[in-house]
């Protein structure tokens, strides 16, 4: 601070041509900065853009030059995809077993979180660290145990128990993350609700809830992309084939004998597409659930 | 009635006691159903010899754990795991940190720069393999084409199909997908940096180096630590990108425990130790978990402060 001071009256002597120099160089600095971040985004979107190339190549092209962005462009893969390959029917179960379990994590997260945070009962902190623990257990300590205890409930190759197997995966997260949200807001909030002649759950409902839609978006984000793109649950517990979601039919076109390079990428961008989707149209929500989750482990 | 009312009634007590019960119980049930149950089941399957079929497999004590330790695969898996675990962490923290720096002040352009780079994070495990595995391809891919291009065709190898380049190659795959999202976690870090004490130290003409060094770095520790111990607990149970690609192949060359696990519970029928090793991995990655969550309650603590 004082090297500062005693600087500052030569400073003002040198000002003007000491000026112009930073700035020139800070014009070059910014160029050789968007430079250098153009080259690693595309490094970084490369694959991204080889999916879309082969996807979309003719049958002959992916043949020779499967790797060639952009050389020629057709819609059989797309169609032997979505028809042969199997993958309207993949997509029709990453829906049935990332919604539910999207739409169930929330609910229950939005309760408990509730409740953890702002309705004092007895057990309530042992339950809390109960639920919890499942962010610091790994899902490989009970992923077998597990699979014969599916089996043994009739749950096993079925929707709704692998829905029930995927919730309680995101559920540790997601009560943690609302409990937050909730125990956030002003108590004060809550007394006057009362005063007004709220009921319990009238205070939850009608006052608490509405306030904390940013946090259940955000999650509902997270917890959807996690759900989407998880790979063990469903090749663990979907063994049968019959009930595939996308990422383990795309699991099961690379370990076939003969790999058909031109639908594989079809598929692959057909998996891709509602990530892209949702990562675009909810930036935001995708960048604090993902920040959060961080910062939970 | 007067005298209750001044902090809160009984008759609210009561209602928010039974409120709370009814929203926690289904979530309570759902997680000793699936989490509980198994987790204890766990313990249980690591002591018998359970192959997936026998009604009541017999008892065998530590028999399993003997094995594990003996078994010089499970060391090799748990090495390939440390070299995971440091390669793996490291690489993603620096190159995180540089493109946090480079686009630190940049506005024109930010938001496409920042979306392409995490957009890996997001991305399912089974494409990122697709895609990486196309660039690996011996024969049409990027990677040995480019090397052919300048003259280092010799280089060339099939990277995945070779031992001693599989597990690096996965690596790469597994760095290029993490460093966005460590760059997000240091963008959301350095706006709290103080930019006066920057502008000092730019007056004082220091390097851009020494200001991160000096200036940058110790404002972040806190959040630098974090995801230290974030990506490393990762590395204990890594799975899906090594299974995706490798499948812990060619030749167990590049297993870690993840995937050994799962060999020897689902393909091998050795239900019983593939829970052992199992438990090994959730040994190792708990205290990692345990430190990473006291790192955080004292940020919050910290972060209340400010």
């Amino acid at each position: 601070m004082t090297a500062m001071t005693s600087r500052a009256p030569a400073m003002g002597a040198a000002r003007t041509s000491g000026y112009r120099k930073t700035s020139k160089r800070e014009r070059v600095n910014r160029v050789g900065r968007h430079t250098t971040l153009m080259i690693l985004s595309l490094l970084w979107l490369a694959p991204m853009l080889l999916i879309i190339s082969t996807a979309f190549k003719t049958r002959q092209d992916v043949q020779v030059n499967p790797f060639g962005l952009f050389t020629s462009f057709s819609f059989q893969n797309l169609v032997s995809a979505w028809t042969e390959g199997h993958f309207n029917d993949y997509l029709l179960n990453s829906i049935l077993l990332s919604l539910p379990s999207t739409a169930l994590v929330l609910i229950l997260s939005t309760f408990a979180g509730y409740a953890f945070a702002r309705l004092p009962f007895f057990g309530r902190t042992v339950a809390f660290y109960f639920v919890i623990l499942g962010l610091l257990v790994p899902f490989f300590a009970y992923m077998i145990p597990l699979y014969f205890q599916m089996r043994g409930m009739g749950l096993l190759d079925t929707l709704p128990g692998v829905d029930l197997v995927l919730t309680t995966t995101s559920v540790p997260f997601g009560t943690f993350f609302m409990r937050a949200f909730f125990a956030d807001l002003p108590g004060e909030l809550e007394q006057s609700a009362r005063i007004d002649g709220c009921s319990e759950w009238q205070v939850f409902w009608r006052v608490m809830l509405p306030l904390v839609r940013p946090g259940i978006s955000a999650l509902g984000v997270f917890t959807f992309l996690q759900t989407w793109n998880n790979f063990l649950v469903p090749i663990l517990y979907l063994p049968g084939g019959s009930y595939r979601p996308l990422t383990t039919g795309l699991f099961q076109f690379i370990s076939g004998r003969q790999i058909d390079i031109g639908p594989l990428a079809a598929a692959t961008l057909i998996t891709l597409i509602p990530v892209v989707a949702v990562f675009l149209v909810m930036q935001r929500q995708v960048a604090e659930g993902f920040i959060s989750g961080a910062i939970k482990g | 009635m007067a005298v209750v009312r001044s902090t809160l009634p009984k008759v609210t007590r009561r209602a928010q006691a039974r409120l709370g019960i009814i929203f926690t119980l289904p979530l309570l049930a759902l997680v000793v159903v699936f989490f509980g149950f198994p987790l204890v089941s766990s313990l249980y399957y690591s002591v018998v010899a359970y192959d997936g079929v026998t009604a009541s497999p017999a008892f065998v004590g530590f028999a399993n754990y003997v094995q594990m330790f003996t078994d010089p695969e499970v060391w090799h898996a748990l090495s390939n795991n440390l070299i995971w675990i440091v390669i793996g962490t490291i690489s993603p923290l620096f190159l995180g940190l540089v493109f946090a720096l480079l686009l630190w002040s940049v506005k024109r352009g930010s938001r496409f720069y920042r979306l392409a780079l995490f957009f890996p994070y997001v991305m399912p495990g089974v494409a990122i393999g697709i895609a990486w595995s196309w660039i690996y391809d011996p024969l049409y891919g990027w990677l040995n084409t480019i090397l052919r291009d300048v003259g280092l065709g010799s280089l060339a190898t099939g990277w995945l199909g070779n031992p001693s380049t599989a597990l690096y190659a996965v690596l790469v795959t597994a760095i290029w997908g993490a460093s966005g999202f460590v760059m997000l976690i240091f963008l959301s870090a350095l706006q709290n940096v103080d930019m006066e004490l920057m502008d000092a130290a730019r007056l004082d003409r220091t390097s851009v180096a020494q200001r991160v060094w000096h200036v940058v770095l110790p404002q972040i520790t806190p959040v630098f630590i974090m995801v230290t111990t974030v990506t490393l607990v990762g590395g204990f149970s890594v799975f899906d990108i090594v299974f995706i690609m490798t499948s812990g192949g060619p030749d167990n060359a590049s297993d870690v425990l993840g995937t050994y696990a799962f060999t020897n519970a689902f393909q091998l029928n050795n239900i019983s130790y593939g829970t052992t090793i199992a438990l090994l991995i959730t040994a190792l990655s708990i205290p990692c978990a345990v430190i990473l969550n006291r790192i955080q309650r004292r940020l919050s603590i910290e972060g209340q402060g400010v």
